[in-house]
C-alpha cells in the first residue's frame, strides 16, 4: 500500500497518521483535555504545532486557544506527548503508546511527584476529589475481604473501621497545582510542581473589566478576580506555568510569565536542551546544563544566546 | 578561431581560374545529356580556364586528371559535375586537397540525380538543366573562400549524470579506459532502480547480488570519484570543454570520517517513511537508504531529526557528524557528459478506475517489489496492508497508464516481463496455496529467453485474461477487491474477486528531467524523454556534442538494454576524451561586429533563434558565437535583421550568385527550390536514383537546413521573376537535424507568405513543404504537379504579376541594404 498521510478532525479529538504497509504511527489530540497552553507548540522540534485564537462566545467570555498540528512537518517523535501537562496528546506506534525518544534516551519524561499515603485518611473524608480541579481524583474503599466501594455513606460503623481508603490519582493527566496537598485536611498528598516559574499580572496594565486570563485557567484558583479591583490576580501557589492565560492576554506585558525549572528525569540529549531553552530560557538552560557539567553542550548554547541577543 | 574566419572573409581572392570536370558516369549520365555539349558550354563561363570530361571522376584516373589539372593549370577553384554532393563531396575535396587545393574551394554540381536520372525522356531539356547546375556551382565557386577545419583542445575527464546501472556501466568503462571519471548522483546512492529489485527476469537471479558488486567496483575504481546527493546546476561550454557547477547536498555528515559502522542509526529515536521503499517501511533519522548503500555515508535527514545528539555521542572519536555542515558548490571541468538520469514510476493516483490511494490492498509493481524482496520492509513475506495476511489471490493489471491515449501512449517497455517474473514468484513460492491473474492487452516477450519464461508462467498455472480492466471495487468488509474487467477471448465481460491487486504502472521521465534539458540544452520528445540525435544512427548521442544519452532517460529500458547502452555511450564519449583536439567543420556562423546592431540597441535575435544556444549576447557588445557550439544551420544568419551573420560556405553572396544565375534566363518557366541538406535534398536525390521522372522546370540550391533560406531569397527570386519558389526542409516536429530549424523558417515564411499574396503573388507560386530523404515519390510528385500549376498559371500571368511586384520588391530589398 502506498504511504498514506492522514488528517482527521472532530469536535473533540485530531487524529493525525501515517499509515505504512507495516507500520502505523497515530498522534491524538483530546480536544476535551487540552486546555490550549502554549507547552506542545513551544516544546515541538519541528514547529509543527500552532495555537489558534478563537473568538469570545456570545457572553463575551474568553475561548481557549486551540491547537492545529501539522502534517507534513510533524515526525511523530512524542515530545508533545511528553510534555503535556493536561495529558491531552497521546503518540502511538501501531496502537501501541510507545515513545522511542524516551526509550532511546533522546528525551526525559516530565516526573509528576504525587505521593499519597492514604493510610492515614480518615474514611469519610473526600475532600481532595472533590477539590481537583480537572476530577483527576478518584477515592474508594477496600472491605478487608477486597471488595471495592465506590459510595461508603450507608455503611455500617462497625464496618467502616476496616475500610482501607485508596486515593487513585490520574498522574498522566495531572498538571501538578497541589490544591488537593492544600485541601487534605491530614496532610496525605503531597505534590510537587512539574513546571516552575514565575507569574506576574500587572492589574495597571489590565483592560477595564477584562478577565480573559481567568476564563480560560483551567486551574480553580490559580487567578482570581479581587473584590477589591475588580482586576485579575494570582495565586501562584496553584499555577501550574502551562501559559494558556498568557495565549489569550490581549494586552502586551499585562501578564508575564516565564518556567525557570521543569522536573523531569535525567538526560542528556540537544532535544531537551532546545526544549528547555524553548519553554524557559537559554538561562535556565545554562543553570541546568552548569549543574550536570556539559560543558559543550553549555558552549553551544551560550553562543546561541548571544547571537539571538545581538 | 572565429577571427581567422572573418580573415578568410575579408581575403582578396586571387585572380580565379575554375577547372570544370564533368562525368559521364558511364551512360548514367552521358545516356541522357550531351556532355560534348555541356563541356563547350562550361569553356564559355566567366573564370572557367579549364573544362574536362571523364568516363568515371570519381574512379582514380579520373581523381588524378583533377590533381593533375590543378597543378598544370594553376586552378583555385574546382567544379564537379557529377553525382550528388551527398555522395561524393567527401570523395572529392579529399581529391582537391591531396593537389594542394583548401577542400572548401570545391563545389558539385548535381547533374546525374537531379538531371540525367529524374529527366530521362527529355534530354534537351535535361542537357540545358545540367547546364544551369554547372552555371549555379561556377558562380558559387567564384565566391568561396579558403576555411580552416577549427580544431579546439579536449579535456579528457568525463561526467557521467545518473549512478543507476545505465551510468554506473558508463563510468566504469570509460574509467577502465583510463579517464577520469565524475559521477553525479541526486540521491544518497547509486544503484538507481534496480538496487530496488528483489529478481531480475528472465534468469530469476538477485538484483542486488548482481550489482552490489559492480557498485563496489564503481565506488573502489581510482578513475572514479562519486558525488553523491549532489545537483547539477549549470554546465558551460562546448564539447571537449564543459564547464559544469555542482551543489553537494549536506549529509551532515562527513564522508571522509563516516566508517559506515551504523551505531549512529541504533541510538537514533526517529524514524520516517523511507522513500527506497516506495513508503512501506521506514528508516532512521540518520541512516542510509539500504544496507548495500553506496557511498557508505550516513545521511541526517533534518526534516525529521530533532537534534538530541545521541549520534554525535555514539559517533564519539570518530567525529563523523557535523550539524553546521553547509551546502557546498564545486566546479568541474569536463570534455564529455554523458545523460543516465533514467526514470520514474507512475503512481495512479489520479486514476480513479483502480482505486490505488484509495483501496489499501492495490499496490504498485515496485511496491509489490519491496514487498517480495527478502531485505524489505516485511522481510520478504507477501502481506496485505488492511490485515497482514498472506494474499490467497493476487491479480496484476497491466499497462496503468502505458498505452493509454489518455496517459502515456508509449508502451513502458519492461511491465510484461516484470509482472511475468512476479508471477512466477508467487507462484514457486506459495504454489496452490495462491491463485494469480493477470490482466493484460499484449504479452510482450520479444528477447532472448522472455518467451520461455512466459511458458514458464503458463505452466505454473497462472491465469492471463486477455481484456482490459474497466473498475476496481473494495469489499468494504474483507477490503478484497472486485475486479470488473472484459474478457476479449470470451467477449464477454467478468468479476474476478482478489484479495490484492497489483498495478502495473507506466515508466515516465524522470522527474526533473525539465531542469536537466534546460541545463544541458536537450531536447525532450512527446514523451518527455530525451531525444537522440538520431534514432537510428545516432542513438546515444544528444543534439548537442559532447553530450551522449544511456538508459532509461531517453525511453523505458530493461538492464540489459540499459547495460549496453551505457557502455555504449562510454564508447561515444572515448572518441572525443581519447584525442587531443576536436576538429569542427568550419560551415559556422561568423558575425561582421561593424554590422551587428546589438551594439547600438537591444537585439540578440541570433541568440533566441539558434536551437543551440552557441549564439553570446552582451548588453553594447557586437553577438559572439561560440564557434564549438555551433552546428553550421544558418538560422542566426537568416534571421539577422543587419544580415552581420554569415555562414561559412553559404553565404549570403554565394546563395545569391546560385540564384541570380539560376534566374537568368526565362525565370516565369522556373521552380526555385531551397533544399536542406538532410531530408529535401536527400529526398530529391532519391527520386534521382529511383528514376522518378517529373519535369524539368525546377532549379535547386542546397542548404544545410531549411532554417538558413532568408526571406530576403525569397524576394530576390520574385523579384527576378521566378515562377515559383519552393522551400523544402525536414518533417516537423522532430525531424530537423537542428533540433529546431525548420520551425524557424516555418515561423519566418508564414509571416512572409501572407504578405506576397497581398501584393499579387498568386499563393501556389510561393510553397513550403516538407520532404524527408525517404520521400523520393512525394518530392516528385511535387515537382509535377507545382509544374502542372505553373503552366496552368500561364506566362502571361506570372509576368504581369512580376511586372506588379518587382518595384515593391526592390524597394524593400533596397531599404534593408541602405540600413
Amino acid at each position: 500500500m502506498p504511504l498514506k498521510t492522514l488528517k482527521k478532525e472532530d469536535a473533540e479529538t485530531l487524529t493525525l497518521e501515517w499509515v505504512l504497509h507495516v507500520k502505523n504511527y497515530r498522534l491524538t489530540l483530546d480536544r476535551k483535555l487540552c486546555v490550549g497552553c502554549e507547552i506542545c507548540s513551544l516544546a515541538c522540534p519541528k514547529e509543527a504545532i500552532k495555537l489558534v485564537k478563537q473568538p469570545k462566545t456570545a457572553d463575551g467570555k474568553a475561548q481557549r486557544a486551540k491547537v492545529d498540528i501539522t502534517l507534513e512537518k510533524c515526525n511523530f517523535c512524542g515530545i508533545c506527548d511528553i510534555l503535556c501537562p493536561y495529558g491531552a496528546i497521546k503518540v502511538t506506534i501501531n496502537g501501541e503508546h510507545v515513545l522511542n525518544v524516551v526509550q532511546k534516551e533522546s528525551f526525559p519524561l516530565l516526573v509528576r511527584d504525587i505521593q499519597v499515603d492514604a493510610a492515614k485518611c480518615p474514611v469519610d473524608c473526600v475532600e481532595c476529589e472533590k477539590a481537583c480541579p480537572l476530577s483527576l481524583i478518584k477515592v474508594s474503599w477496600e472491605t478487608p475481604d477486597g471488595k471495592v466501594l465506590e459510595d461508603v455513606s450507608s455503611v455500617s460503623d462497625e464496618l467502616r473501621k476496616g475500610l482501607k481508603v485508596n486515593v487513585d490519582v490520574y498522574k498522566e493527566r495531572c498538571p501538578c497545582c497541589r490544591i488537593c496537598e492544600f485541601k487534605c485536611p491530614e496532610g496525605v498528598l503531597r505534590v510537587r510542581k512539574a513546571f516552575y516559574g514565575v507569574i506576574r499580572i500587572h492589574p495597571e496594565k489590565c483592560p477595564d473589566g477584562c478577565r480573559d486570563c481567568l476564563d480560560v485557567c483551567p486551574i480553580t484558583g490559580a487567578l482570581y478576580l479581587s473584590e477589591t479591583d475588580k482586576k485579575v490576580h494570582v495565586n501562584e501557589v496553584f499555577c501550574v506555568y502551562c501559559g494558556a492565560c498568557k495565549v489569550v492576554c490581549p494586552v502586551n506585558e499585562a501578564l508575564e510569565l516565564k518556567r525557570t525549572k521543569i522536573m523531569h528525569t535525567p538526560v542528556r540529549s540537544g532535544a531537551w536542551n532546545k526544549a528547555l531553552e524553548r519553554l524557559a530560557s537559554p538561562l535556565e538552560i545554562t543553570k541546568e546544563l552548569k549543574a550536570k557539567g556539559s560543558l559543550k553542550a553549555l558552549d553551544s548554547v551560550e553562543r546561541r544566546f548571544v547571537r539571538r541577543a545581538t | 578561431m572565429a577571427e581567422k574566419n572573418e580573415a578568410q572573409t575579408q581575403q582578396k581572392p586571387e585572380e580565379l581560374r575554375i577547372g570544370v570536370f564533368i562525368c559521364h558516369c558511364g551512360l548514367n549520365i552521358a545516356g541522357v545529356i550531351d556532355i560534348k555539349e555541356l563541356v563547350e558550354y562550361a569553356k564559355t563561363l566567366p573564370d572557367v580556364v579549364y573544362v574536362k570530361d571523364n568516363r568515371y571522376t570519381c574512379a582514380d584516373p579520373g581523381q588524378e586528371e583533377i590533381r593533375k589539372a590543378i597543378k598544370e593549370h594553376r586552378l583555385n577553384r574546382v567544379v564537379v559535375a557529377a553525382c550528388s554532393p551527398r555522395m561524393h563531396e567527401v570523395t572529392f575535396r579529399r581529391t582537391v586537397s591531396e593537389a594542394g587545393l583548401n577542400p572548401y574551394l570545391f563545389e558539385m554540381a548535381n547533374i546525374r540525380e537531379f538531371s540525367s536520372w529524374c529527366h530521362p525522356s527529355t534530354p534537351k531539356e535535361a542537357t540545358e538543366k545540367a547546364k544551369d547546375l554547372i552555371r549555379m556551382a561556377v558562380a558559387k565557386a567564384r565566391l568561396l573562400m579558403p576555411l580552416q577545419t577549427i580544431e579546439v583542445p579536449v579535456t579528457n575527464k568525463a561526467l557521467v549524470i545518473g549512478g543507476g546501472i545505465a551510468g554506473m556501466n558508463a563510468a566504469l568503462d570509460l574509467a577502465e579506459m583510463g579517464f577520469k571519471v565524475y559521477l553525479l548522483e541526486k540521491s544518497e546512492s547509486i544503484g538507481g532502480h534496480m538496487a530496488q529489485l528483489d529478481k531480475t527476469f528472465p534468469t530469476l537471479d538477485c538484483s542486488i547480488c548482481i550489482e552490489g558488486p559492480k557498485m563496489v567496483d564503481v565506488g573502489r575504481h581510482p578513475n572514479i570519484e562519486i558525488i553523491s546527493y549532489a545537483d547539477l546546476l549549470s554546465v558551460s561550454g562546448f564539447i571537449g570543454n564543459f564547464k559544469v557547477r555542482i551543489r553537494k547536498n549536506p549529509r551532515y555528515v562527513i564522508a571522509e570520517n563516516c566508517t559506515g559502522c551504523g551505531e549512529c542509526k541504533d541510538v537514533c529515536p526517529i524514524e520516517y517513511p523511507n522513500e527506497w521503499d516506495m513508503g512501506l517501511g521506514t528508516r532512521k533519522a540518520i541512516s542510509v537508504p539500504f544496507d548495500q548503500a553506496v557511498p557508505l555515508v550516513y545521511t541526517i535527514n533534518r526534516d525529521y531529526c530533532i537534534e538530541c545528539y545521541k549520534c554525535v555521542d555514539a559517533c564519539g572519536a570518530r567525529q563523523a557528524i557535523n550539524f553546521d555542515q553547509k551546502p557546498e558548490e564545486i566546479e568541474l571541468e569536463v570534455g564529455a557528459i554523458i545523460v543516465a538520469t533514467g526514470y520514474d514510476i507512475y503512481l495512479p493516483y489520479d486514476n480513479p478506475l483502480y482505486g490505488y490511494g484509495r483501496y489499501t490492498n492495490v499496490i504498485t509493481s515496485l511496491e509489490f517489489e519491496r514487498l517480495i524482496l527478502a531485505a524489505g520492509p516485511t522481510g520478504g513475506k507477501v502481506v496485505r496492508a488492511s490485515d497482514g495476511q498472506k494474499p490467497h489471490s493476487v491479480a496484476f493489471i497491466q499497462c496503468v497508464g502505458s498505452r493509454d491515449t489518455n496517459k502515456y501512449p508509449y508502451c513502458s517497455n519492461f511491465c510484461c516481463m516484470y509482472t511475468l517474473k512476479h508471477v512466477v514468484q508467487l507462484k514457486e513460492k506459495y504454489k496452490e496455496d495462491i491463485e494469480v491473474y493477470v490482466f493484460y492487452m499484449d504479452m510482450r516477450t520479444n528477447f532472448k529467453g522472455f518467451e520461455e519464461f512466459y511458458q514458464r508462467a503458463r505452466e505454473l498455472g497462472v491465469n492471463f485474461i486477455r481484456g482490459r480492466v474497466s473498475r476496481i471495487f473494495e469489499d468494504p468488509k474483507t477490503k478484497n477487491l472486485i475486479i470488473h474487467a472484459e474478457d476479449a477471448n470470451l467477449g464477454m465481460p467478468i468479476e474476478v474477486e482478489a484479495e490484492m491487486v497489483v498495478l502495473a504502472t507506466a515508466a515516465i521521465p524522470k522527474k526533473g528531467s525539465e531542469e536537466i534539458a534546460r541545463i544541458l540544452n536537450l531536447t525532450r520528445g512527446a514523451d518527455g524523454f530525451f531525444m537522440e540525435s538520431h534514432p537510428k544512427l545516432k542513438p546515444l548521442d544528444s543534439p548537442t556534442d559532447g553530450i551522449f544519452l544511456a538508459g532509461a532517460c531517453q525511453g523505458p529500458k530493461d538492464i540489459p538494454y540499459s547495460v549496453s547502452q551505457g557502455c555504449g555511450a562510454a564508447a561515444r564519449a572515448a572518441t572525443v576524451l581519447s584525442k587531443k583536439t576536436w576538429k569542427i567543420e568550419p560551415i559556422i556562423a561568423v558575425v561582421d561586429p561593424s554590422k551587428c546592431r546589438n551594439v547600438t540597441t537591444k537585439c540578440g535575435i541570433c541568440a533566441e533563434r539558434c536551437p543551440y544556444g552557441a549564439i553570446k549576447i552582451e548588453e553594447k557588445k557586437p553577438a559572439q558565437v561560440v564557434t564549438a557550439m555551433c552546428h553550421g544551420c544558418g538560422t542566426c544568419a537568416a534571421e539577422c535583421p543587419a544580415d552581420a551573420i554569415q555562414q561559412m560556405h553559404f553565404t549570403d553572396a554565394q546563395i545569391l550568385a546560385q540564384l541570380r544565375t539560376a534566374l537568368e534566363k526565362d525565370p516565369e518557366d522556373k521552380i526555385l527550390a531551397f533544399l536542406c541538406n538532410w531530408c529535401s535534398y536527400a529526398g530529391a536525390d532519391l527520386a534521382g536514383t529511383s528514376r522518378f521522372e517529373y519535369p524539368p522546370t525546377i532549379r535547386p540550391i542546397r542548404v544545410m537546413c531549411s532554417g538558413r533560406v532568408d526571406r530576403d531569397f525569397v524576394l530576390e527570386a520574385f523579384r527576378l521573376g521566378a515562377g515559383m519558389v519552393l522551400v523544402a526542409a525536414c518533417h516537423l516536429p522532430y525531424d530537423c537535424h537542428y533540433i529546431s530549424g525548420n520551425w524557424k523558417m516555418k515561423a519566418r515564411m508564414d509571416a512572409l507568405a501572407p504578405m506576397l499574396h497581398k501584393l499579387g503573388l498568386s499563393p501556389e507560386r510561393f510553397r513550403v513543404e516538407y520532404i524527408s530523404a525517404a520521400e523520393g515519390v512525394k518530392f516528385a510528385e511535387l515537382i509535377r504537379e507545382m509544374t502542372e500549376q505553373l503552366r496552368a498559371l500561364g506566362k502571361e500571368r506570372i509576368k504581369a504579376e512580376n511586372e506588379k511586384l518587382r518595384p515593391i520588391l526592390e524597394n524593400m530589398l533596397k531599404r534593408k541594404e541602405k540600413r
